[in-house]
């Protein structure tokens, strides 16, 4: 959920923007990362963990803990909790191993 | 590129650091990961007290915010969205924007790295829903988004019962503060008799037993001294206290010391807040876990140093000026994390950790 007014900063949330969460819109706000975005509509878990396959979500937010990782607009790996919504942004879970051998990579 | 002074951190003892610096006419850079100055104090909406003089009482983002426009006044160079990925042979620092690197050869760095929230780790931790207690707080007070509906809290430091407060304020149910040990770690009282007053139950000699959830968290047991229960939340905020953040010393080959009230491994430094590696200095969390107000001292205390090495200062102004805020700082902060800074320093010269370089 978004806080329309916040008991201390008031109503801080102004310019709305149109994110992609596994290709259905959700609604975002300009100043919020990706990570924040996607708590607001109810998506905790952003990623599973290489080798067990866990669920994995926001943990630091500090861009610390790289819990947050996932695929933003094509690239792997991106934490999600330093990196601001864009409209039209492109957001996927982070799942498995990237695939580095492609002809993009140079391989 | 080439600077005098390179401050490393755009929290407020970076800042303070580079209005001082900079107030003397040295060319100054400053450089931060965040696109923001103000480091966290941009979330933190409790007032702050014991700020020294001329700062009166007030709220986190009003001083973030005031340090920013004292900026203002000077020719800084700003690197935001910037971090050091490594240290050239010469000296120079490698500095990214996430797209290229290049160097920067400083005369003085000052890291003001600030410190990270530590972890505390039970079956299924790392479940989506557990999250640290300042995650929780900067997705209320910078995103604006709700984490949850209801929550435990796992620690209890001063910290936490900030945070506490402004989660009630936003609406969420706090089912309860677990704290390991037998006390509630908190000094300021009054905040926590405000919680113990509204009714909200602390567990002391208490943990988390284990989580559970598909995907993400749904319940826990709390484990007491004499039974285990379940609460059923959807937000657990782990408050493992802080401790500094110190990659960028081991890179730069600094010794370390050990201070538990200063939050654990801590770089060795003098009086000068000159670290192990001549031209380096250190201000704010990063010299230790403390209240708002000696952090902007310890910037103030370093940048003195940095001014008096880059003869902008006199010694005789320097060392007057630098004994004057260490008797501020001894007043601002807790005693006990005042005497623990002091036998950091008397340890300046018989450092436990030396050559430790990991990358």
């Amino acid at each position: 959920m978004h806080i329309e007014n916040h008991p201390v900063l008031g109503k801080q949330l102004q310019k709305p923007v149109t994110v992609y969460f596994n290709n259905q819109p959700l609604l975002a706000y300009k100043q919020q990362t990706v990570a924040a975005a996607l708590i607001a509509n109810g998506i905790k878990k952003l990623g599973e963990s290489r080798k067990l396959v866990q669920s994995r979500g926001l943990f630091c937010s500090r861009g610390r803990c790289c819990s947050c990782y996932m695929t933003i607009d094509g690239e792997n790996h991106v934490r999600s909790c330093m990196t601001k919504v864009k409209d039209g942004m492109q957001i996927y879970q982070s799942l498995g191993d990237p695939e580095i051998r492609s002809d993009e990579n140079g391989y | 590129m080439d600077t005098d002074v390179l401050i490393i951190g755009a929290g407020p003892a970076g800042i303070v650091a580079a209005i001082e610096t900079a107030s003397k006419g040295l060319n100054v850079t400053i450089i931060d990961e965040s696109n923001l100055l103000g480091g966290q104090l941009r979330q933190q909406t409790q007032m702050l007290q014991s700020l020294p003089s001329p700062y009166q009482s007030m709220r986190g983002f009003e001083l973030a915010q005031d340090l920013t426009n004292q900026l203002t006044q000077f020719p800084i160079r700003y690197l935001l969205e910037h971090r050091i990925i490594g240290i050239y042979a010469n000296g120079s620092l490698g500095i990214t924007d996430e797209l290229n690197v290049f160097p920067i050869m400083a005369k003085k760095i000052i890291v003001a790295t600030g410190a990270t929230e530590n972890a505390i780790s039970f079956p299924k931790w790392t479940l989506p829903g557990i999250m640290t207690i300042g995650a929780a707080q900067t997705l209320v007070n910078r995103d604006f988004v709700i984490p949850g509906k209801s929550a435990v809290i796992v620690g209890s430091t001063d910290f936490a019962m900030d945070i506490i407060h402004q989660l009630i304020d936003v609406g969420i149910n706090i089912k309860g503060i677990i704290e390991q040990q037998p006390t509630i770690q908190a000094r300021e009282m009054k905040k926590v008799n405000e919680l113990y007053d509204i009714g909200l139950p602390f567990y002391v000699n208490a943990s988390i037993k284990e989580a559970r959830g598909i995907g993400e968290v749904k319940e826990v047991d709390i484990q007491l001294q004499d039974r285990v229960f379940t609460e059923y939340v959807d937000l657990v905020l782990v408050d493992g206290g802080r401790s500094p953040i110190l990659d960028l010393f081991y890179q730069l080959n600094c010794s370390f010391g050990f201070g538990d009230k200063l939050g654990g491994w801590v770089p060795s430094y003098n009086q000068s807040f000159q670290t192990s590696v001549n031209d380096v200095f250190i201000a704010g969390n990063a010299t230790g876990i403390s209240v708002h107000g000696a952090l902007l001292i310890t910037g103030k205390i370093a940048a003195t140093s940095v001014c008096e090495e880059l003869e902008v200062l006199s010694r005789e102004e320097a060392e007057k000026q630098s004994a004057e805020l260490w008797k501020e700082l001894e007043s601002r902060e807790y005693t006990d994390v005042f005497q623990e800074r002091i036998k950091h320093i008397e340890s300046y010269k018989s450092p436990m950790l030396k050559n430790q370089f990991i990358s």
